[in-house]
């Protein structure tokens, strides 16, 4: 007979199961199908990815970050100034650049982003300032950079770059190739080293230095990886949005982090999953569209909309509690 | 220079010189010696704050030095990290795990060292594979109760502190140190971990045991360093010296004659009266409590002995059964409730359950007599006195009463965590394995503690890990094995043997 002592566990902030995540999922589902007929064509399906992509992509960043025990308040920031040194980078080559020229710009992005997470890096992971105020900190500095370079919202760009991904490819478009690469780089990490790392310092970070592992550049990885789905996510709301605008990254910030909890990770870190935070990501969505085809009355749909949320999140937290 | 091959046979496997460590201005370790020959288990003794722990730290990379040298078969060598210590063959087994409660069983005894495919991706089925076959090769002897897939932050402590032991075992360190790495197992967990010991010593390998019990120390070591106010005093023989001889040497005066002379029971009403109390961790428990008794709880650890200490104090519910307290019927619904009926508790898992680690001694001094209080506002001037006056018995060493309780050694923070309820006029203490982890004379300043207490009418309810413990404070003992009481020991039955046959029957 096995007679529990008091447990211990990671800490006793309670996650949301998996699956109420995905019931959820559902439930909105079927709510859009009742109110908009159209809602499961190929099109309406399709438009729906591509606005909610951008959340599902920063959210699985966020989530490698959460997972480590800290949290990124600069995502936002990042992901608005990624997307202006890109428009920027990309006007700069004119009106019909060649693809090599295209995919340096992106490279650049891909480097901004990580340098930026590798700032925050530093200050949690080396100088170990506190989450949440040093990365609320740097965040304000992104957002800074990104105004000086860009001061208003606009520019243009080789329209070759939002061809490429609204064309089809093997007969799927470039925000379905997106996700499924996604899926597919969720999985790849999840089969590193540096994840089992990464889950073993958000758990407990004492017991994962005493066993030998090296946290300090765990934690300045996750925030590089989580600094590169930032320049991901921009790159991607670009090909649909066609213009640059530094302050467009601010609702992913809060957005990111609801999106994980609401997937099922633990705020306090060491449980959670990257396909959590994606779902959590596609709910918000969902209920964005209920809200709009319930034909609310404009005023009200943030109170409704904060409303559900936290009514989920708590749920989430009532469910795991039992 | 290497060294010949000759003198690096003979030269021990790890010395340490002189080793100090300062944090700020206190001193944990001032001169750290030690020698540890090939192929022998031993043994490091001395009170919590003479700095064995910090020692220890040393040697398994997890604390920097700030004077001294290491050597490793004759040639010297810096731990910056503890993998420098895990990749010097240096394999360190803590009493607080080291262990990560989010991940199974397999990938914790594999952390650090997954196997990997050729795309230097974790191959997840080599990694258990590898786990389930040290799992039984290091397990066997030590009584697991748990897979390979079970989550860490799901199993007891003990069953944790085995996937420990197993963990750093099964890497076959040249050296393995377990700092006090047996408390929280029982004796039939503690003798399996210790054959693991022998098995590593006849393979050559060598072992620093950290422990109190003294029992552990002549049972398995070959030799012991003793350690006091920072220093190493001495090495000897173990089987050149006896238990009395090493007390002397850790407190640096003979020992004191053991205290407490049992009073006379008092016949009156009991204060306490359990009646077929049952829970998911135990089952029909029964016992009436009187004024000024110490009643026992005996048995191998996790037997639902702090469950029911913890019911009776009103942190968990009873599925059924009763209890009464001085008369009035009803089990506390809450801890707070439980002390507003005068009962007070106190646990040996002093970070978990006792100390406000980073707030005062004062603070911590006052926590339970303010959560009794009724008024809004706090004098402090009128308060002080007060606590100064009821911990006075205790012998408590301190700074200032300022000062954050993490700067006093366990065994004194455990004297303000029994002491709080002094000033709160409690009739009965709840005490759950107290002493865990404290050093002999602490234990002693306690049981003294204890006995004044007593005299002053107040009961006392014990679980204690320590058999020797038990028997020497416990007026009588009941024995529980899985969650029943299965015997109840007083007068001339409370022995050793005893207490061991009844803990260990159906077992």
């Amino acid at each position: 007979m096995t007679v529990d002592v008091p447990r211990r566990r990671a800490l006793n902030v309670p996650r949301s199961p998996l699956w109420l995540a995905a019931s959820l999922v559902v439930l909105f589902s079927l709510a859009s199908v009742a109110l908009q007929p159209t809602f499961l064509s190929p099109r309406v399906l399709q438009s729906n990815l591509s606005t909610f992509l951008p959340l599902m992509i920063i959210a699985v960043g966020q989530t490698y970050v959460i997972l480590g025990g800290a949290i990124d308040l600069s995502l936002g920031a990042l992901v608005s100034l990624v997307n202006v040194v890109l428009v920027t980078s990309l006007q700069a080559l004119g009106a019909d650049p060649s693809f090599a020229a295209i995919a340096a710009c992106m490279g650049m992005a891909l480097l901004v982003g990580a340098a930026g997470g590798a700032v925050n890096g530093v200050l949690v992971g080396v100088l170990r300032l506190q989450p949440i105020v040093s990365t609320f900190a740097a965040g304000i500095v992104f957002g800074g950079i990104a105004l000086w370079i860009m001061p208003q919202a606009g520019g243009s760009m080789p329209p070759v770059y939002a061809k490429t991904y609204a064309a089809k490819l093997f007969g799927v478009k470039g925000a379905t190739f997106m996700l499924l690469s996604l899926v597919a780089i969720i999985y790849l990490i999840s089969r590193t080293r540096f994840y089992i790392y990464l889950l073993a310092v958000g758990s407990n970070r004492p017991a994962a230095f005493q066993s030998g592992l090296p946290v300090m550049r765990i934690r300045v990885l996750s925030y590089i990886v989580a600094g590169l789905f930032a320049s991901v996510t921009a790159m991607v709301i670009l090909a649909s949005t066609s213009a640059g605008d530094p302050l467009m990254g601010q609702a992913f910030t809060l957005g990111s982090v609801s999106a994980v909890v609401l997937g099922g990770t633990a705020l306090s870190g060491g449980a959670g999953s990257a396909i959590g935070s994606m779902l959590g990501a596609v709910l918000l969505g969902l209920i964005n569209n209920v809200l709009f085809f319930a034909q609310l009355p404009f005023v009200y749909q943030t109170i409704v909309q904060g409303t559900i949320i936290l009514a989920a999140l708590a749920g989430g937290i009532m469910v795991s509690r039992r | 220079m290497a060294p010949s091959p000759s003198t690096a046979a003979d030269a021990p496997v790890l010395e340490a010189r002189g080793l100090a460590k300062s944090y700020g201005q206190v001193v944990a370790l001032e001169c750290g010696d030690l020698t540890v020959a090939g192929g022998e288990i031993h043994a490091l003794l001395g009170s919590n704050g003479s700095g064995k722990s910090t020692l220890c730290k040393i040697l398994a990379g997890a604390v920097k030095a700030d004077a001294g040298e290491l050597l490793q078969r004759g040639r010297r060598i810096t731990l910056q990290s503890p993998s420098d210590a895990r990749d010097a063959g240096i394999g360190t087994v803590y009493q607080e795990t080291s262990l990560i409660p989010a991940l199974t069983v397999a990938q914790n005894i594999q952390l650090g060292i997954e196997a990997r495919s050729r795309l230097r991706l974790v191959d997840s089925g080599r990694s258990r594979r590898e786990a389930v076959r040290r799992i039984e090769d290091f397990g066997s002897t030590l009584g697991i109760r748990f897979g390979p897939d079970d989550i860490v932050g799901d199993l007891a402590i003990d069953q944790q502190q085995l996937v420990e032991i197993i963990r750093v075992v099964s890497r076959r360190p040249s050296l393995v140190i377990f700092d006090e790495a047996t408390a929280s197992l029982d004796r039939v967990q503690v003798d399996g971990a210790f054959a693991l010991l022998r098995r590593l010593r006849e393979e050559g390998k060598s072992a620093i045991l950290v422990t109190h019990r003294m029992d552990e120390i002549f049972s398995i070591a070959d030799r012991v360093t003793v350690m006091r106010n920072g220093r190493s005093v001495g090495t000897r023989e173990v089987r050149d010296v006896d238990p009395a001889a090493l007390i002397d040497l850790m407190t640096g005066a003979p020992a004191d004659a053991p205290p407490v002379s049992r009073r006379a029971q008092g016949s009156e009403q009991p204060i306490l009266t359990v009646r077929d109390l049952s829970s998911d961790a135990f089952r029909d428990v029964s016992f009436a409590l009187r004024r000024g008794e110490v009643l026992g709880l005996g048995g191998l650890q996790g037997q639902g002995q702090s469950e029911l200490l913890r019911t009776i104090f009103g942190a968990l519910k009873p599925k059924s059964g009763e209890i009464e307290m001085a008369g009035i019927p009803g089990a506390p619904a809450t801890p707070a409730a439980a002390v507003r009926r005068g009962l007070a508790f106190a646990s040996g898992d002093r970070k978990r359950y006792g100390t406000f680690a980073i707030r005062s001694i004062f603070e911590n001094l006052a926590i339970a007599r303010l959560a009794q209080s009724r008024s809004p506002l706090v004098s402090r001037a009128r308060l002080e006195p007060r606590l100064m006056q009821s911990i006075s018995g205790a012998k408590l060493k301190f700074g200032r009463l300022d000062d954050s309780i993490s700067t006093l050694s366990g065994g004194n923070q455990q004297k303000v965590v029994i002491g709080r309820w002094l000033d709160t006029d409690p009739k009965v203490l709840l005490l759950d394995d107290p002493t865990k982890g404290i050093d002999i004379r602490a234990k002693r300043d306690l049981y003294e503690m204890f006995s004044v207490l007593q005299e002053k009418g107040l009961a006392i309810v014990i679980y204690s890990s320590d058999a020797t413990e038990l028997l020497e404070i416990a007026d009588r003992i009941l024995v529980i094995n899985g969650g029943h009481v299965v015997d109840e020991l007083k007068d001339d039955r409370k022995t050793e043997f005893e207490l061991n046959a009844a803990a260990l029957k159906g077992a």
